[in-house]
């Protein structure tokens, strides 16, 4: 899932300054399972908001409300509050959900309250990791289940490099050296024949640097009406 | 598609939840002959709310005081808790409510408008009284006529004093006639005026017969018309009405039911020596509840099993000197029906010099005297029970008269269902008395009861049997108020905890993770089941989608109280874990509340989510205190360490607001007494400046 981290609350100040009657949008999806952006953290910001504000003279109210998913258009027939009547939407889901609030609602500024920060799991009740970088072009069948691209420092495809001690990286001593951990599951799986394929460059293409990317299942896609022939 | 799914637009306005405890039932409440709201009274009494409590009580149930004294409880029998440790003790805790509260005490209930129609009800037992009390409010004009002298049927002239005084029936009869029931007393009908007259002449639209059971069987053997052969309800009026029969030393009661009990011990209490119960039954067949048995044991009475009486001896000068009685070789059929077998070479003689029929009771048909009603031979009439129609379509009839025997819960419950048919009668709409209910929750999982923390329940102060054996006083005394709400307090909320609004969980698996008793079960949304869910509320508290509802509470009451507070004047608020505070500290009645603090009491501080903290400072609480009792020592498991943890996070959040982060602090001193308490409050004051 996508996790992101609030923004600290002296920029989300900053960047509100310009509005007075500001929307916090709150996402019922990822962001509210990473414990960011539900409609709790989405009401206790705007308390916050408001709390700031009091201190510094009136004038400034924040107002909150919360969808299923900001990435999905259906879910903002829910809304109880319309972001019309607001200066301004704080949307506290990912950077997905700010940026289609935004195409929806072209006429109002729609500001981000998170940093998205990667494709994670949860380890920990508490603690969510990175493990997926969303490359768009999976490697993960000859790496064991572990994602070079995400969690090797250098997004190497043929590791490990000099950097490499007693399973650490070199960038930080708390980090798992990606190269390492693959090749002790290959190990583990009786598989290092993988490990020992020289492996072509990337088509990075894939990535973003191809432009943004769309996935299309047609069998879904909306039809087209049928035109009666009598 | 779930067949209990709950999505947010059903949870009406504001947040209000309370239609949802009516999609389930506790057993406690389903056990109930009238369906008493058992687990939201037992709630307003955990929280020292004797008037809120009384309220819930006498919605269903007019005979409370009677009740709180002898009713039979099968809500106790039903209640849950029994698979953690002990029943809640229901009965006691009803008792306390209602006699402390009294007729006065409660508040009565609204009067529908007047239908000029009027009722006449034969008999002002239990049912009749119900009936009574039920048609009032309908709007009709019910008038109560019994030829005692005083109403409440066999609980005021007959059920000895030690088990029920004749204040706790005065208290019910009392507020039930509050409502407009007229009483007339000392009246025989069938003798001084005809059930025709009262339709004919009196214009009575309808009448109900709830005379009961007023005529104690005697057994056709030789003796039985001696003048110290007691028919037991004869025996028992009379010890209640003041007066003492003529009885000797040696005792022998025929039967073992609880009237057979009640007039054992009624003789122990006479002086009598040797009290002694002969009965056909063995002691898995006793009828009597295991409790009457046990007391009247304790108290000297001796039970002579598998023996039914043949003959009353006496001797030349007419004395009663014995009582032959021959082994029963079974009491019941292979069906189970009632078909007792001897073995007549086996005959002992019991001494005795007075003996007590107690082998059941049968109508006094009396009131049918002068009326076109048909009575065969046993005293009944025929009845409808889908319509509690008599033969003649304005002739209804409840109670004993009609049921089995039973007690008076079930009584009242019969006067009510008869009280609705006369009301759709007189109103010219279909009888129609089917009756659906919720689903009753099921029975305790054993992975969630292993989570409970077990509480003994509270003795009731009980005299020694060489005590009470002396005295017709109550021999229990009620709950002192702190023992009281203590005992309500171990109720465990079945039914009143949390609803996932399907349509807003994102199935983040938080509910499961925090939940001390692990009841939510996630699949594509989280379902916590009413069979697991302790009401605890820290799983409200702590959904991000705010998608978990509690149902015994609204979702923004706190917040609600929290804004009065304000309003009123209060500068800072104090959330309390109240599983060990008096009713008076709930009540903030301790004489010691320091001005410009509000002690806002809860179940447990397990339901204050950070939301909750952060609104206080809103609105404008220069402070907020949370004092949970300490660890392990709450409601419920965990309580001060998820209290801790969002005190913590919402002083994060403050500070990056702006605000003191000191403001807001928790102690965990709930459970260290009220001194403790106030001592935490002053100094908070103190160290902030927060007085005005």
């Amino acid at each position: 899932m996508i996790v992101a981290d609030r923004k600290p609350l002296d920029e989300i100040v900053n960047m509100l300054k310009p509005y007075e009657n500001v929307l916090v949008l709150g996402c019922g999806a990822c962001v509210s399972v990473c414990l960011s952006g539900g409609e709790k953290q989405a009401r206790e910001l705007a308390m916050q908001l408001n709390l700031r504000a009091s201190n510094e003279g009136p004038g400034f109210h924040a107002d909150f409300d919360c969808i299923t998913r900001q990435c999905d258009r259906e879910f903002t027939e829910n809304l109880e509050k319309d972001p019309a009547n607001f200066d301004a939407v704080l949307s506290i889901a990912c950077g997905v959900g700010v940026g289609f609030m935004s195409e929806l609602y072209p006429e109002t500024p729609v500001l981000p309250g998170l940093n998205t920060t990667f494709y994670g799991a949860n380890t920990a009740p508490g603690t969510w990791e990175e493990y997926c970088h969303g490359c768009g072009d999976c490697v993960l069948a000859w790496t064991g289940g572990i994602c070079p691209i995400a969690r090797c420092s250098k997004s190497l495809i043929n590791g490990t490099c000099g950097g490499t001690h007693d399973g650490k990286c070199e960038v930080r001593d708390d980090l798992d050296c990606a190269w390492y951990m693959i090749y002790e599951r290959l190990k583990q799986l009786g598989r290092l024949d993988e490990y020992r394929k020289m492996r072509e460059p990337r088509d990075w293409g894939e990535n973003r640097s191809g432009g943004p990317r769309r996935l299309t299942h047609e069998e879904v896609m909306e039809l087209e009406e049928e035109v009666s022939n009598v | 598609m779930r067949d209990r799914e709950v999505n947010s637009q059903d949870i009406g306005p504001e947040g209000f939840t309370g239609g949802l405890l009516e999609k389930e039932w506790a057993p406690c409440r389903h056990g109930c002959p009238v369906h008493a709201d058992v687990r939201t009274y037992i709630e307003h009494a955990a929280s020292g709310d004797l008037a809120g409590a009384i309220d819930v009580i006498r919605e269903q149930l007019p005979f409370a005081a009677v009740c709180g004294r002898i009713c039979h409880h099968p809500c106790e029998d039903n209640c849950r808790r029994e698979e953690v440790d002990e029943p809640v003790a229901i009965r006691e805790v009803k008792r306390f409510v209602a006699e402390t509260q009294g007729a006065q005490g409660a508040s009565l209930h609204p009067i529908g408008a007047p239908s000029g129609k009027k009722v006449a009800i034969i008999g002002a037992g239990p049912s009749g009284m119900s009936a009574a009390l039920e048609l009032a409010k309908y709007g009709h004009s019910p008038v109560v006529f019994d030829r005692d002298s005083v109403a409440g049927g066999i609980p005021a002239t007959t059920i000895p004093a030690y088990r029920l005084p004749p204040d706790s029936v005065r208290m019910d009869v009392e507020w039930i006639c509050a409502h407009g029931v007229e009483l007339r007393l000392g009246v025989d009908i069938g003798n001084d005026v005809t059930i025709e007259h009262l339709l004919v002449s009196e214009g009575f639209d309808s009448v109900l017969i709830a005379a009961g059971l007023s005529f104690s069987r005697k057994l056709p053997i030789a003796g039985a018309d001696h003048h110290r052969a007691y028919p037991v309800l004869d025996y028992l009026q009379t010890v209640k009405k003041g007066k003492r029969p003529d009885i000797g030393d040696d005792v022998v009661v025929i039967g073992a039911g609880d009237v057979a009990m009640d007039a054992a011990r009624t003789s122990v209490r006479l002086g009598a020596e040797n009290v002694k119960i002969l009965c056909l039954e063995n002691e898995e067949e006793i009828p009597a509840y295991e409790w009457e048995l046990r007391e009247a044991r304790e108290e000297g009475v001796e039970v002579i099993q598998r023996r039914g009486p043949v003959r009353i001896k006496t001797d030349s000068k007419n004395a009663i000197i014995g009582l032959e009685a021959r082994k029963v070789t079974r009491v019941f059929d292979e069906a189970g029906n009632f078909s007792p077998q001897y073995d007549d070479s086996d005959v002992v003689e019991v001494s005795a010099d007075t003996v007590i029929f107690a082998i059941g009771q049968a109508p006094d048909p009396g009131y049918a005297a002068g009326s076109a009603l048909e009575v065969d031979e046993r005293g009944r009439i025929s009845w409808n029970p889908d319509t509690c129609q008599t033969d003649i379509e304005n002739i209804f009839a409840c109670g004993e008269i009609v049921t089995p025997p039973g007690s008076v819960v079930e009584a009242c419950e019969s006067g009510k269902t008869a009280a609705k048919a006369i009301d759709s009668f007189l109103s010219g709409t279909k009888i129609d008395l089917g009756k659906e209910f919720p689903r009753e929750i099921e029975s305790l999982p054993e992975r969630n009861a292993e989570n409970i923390i077990s509480r003994d329940r509270m003795p009731v102060p009980t005299l020694s049997p060489e005590k009470r054996k002396c005295s017709f006083s109550s021999f229990q005394s009620t709950y002192v108020p702190d023992v009281a709400v203590s005992e309500a307090r171990r109720c465990m909320s079945c039914g009143g905890g949390a609803e996932v609004l399907i349509d807003k969980c994102s199935a983040c698996l938080t509910c499961l993770r925090v939940c001390p008793f692990d009841a939510p079960v996630v699949t594509d949304v989280a379902e916590i089941a009413s069979e697991g869910c302790q009401a605890c509320g820290i799983c409200e508290a702590e959904c991000p989608s705010n998608a978990i509802v509690m149902k015994r509470y609204d979702r923004d009451c706190l917040k609600v109280k929290t804004k009065q507070a304000i309003d009123a004047g209060s500068d800072v608020v104090a959330y309390i874990g109240g599983f060990r505070a008096s009713a008076a500290e709930w009540r903030g009645e301790c004489g010691d509340e320091l001005p410009g603090m509000a002690e806002i009491y809860l179940t447990a501080t397990a339901s204050v989510g950070v939301s909750d903290l952060l609104y206080a400072f809103e609105i404008g609480a220069k402070g907020v205190l949370v004092i949970p009792c300490s660890s392990g020592n709450d409601r419920y498991p965990m309580v001060a360490a998820r209290t801790g943890r969002r005190v913590a996070q919402a002083r994060k959040l403050l500070a990056e607001s702006g605000i003191d982060a000191s403001a807001l602090l928790m102690a965990e001193a709930a459970d260290e007494g009220r001194s403790a308490v106030v001592s935490i409050l002053k100094d908070f004051m103190n160290n902030n400046s927060f007085q005005k």
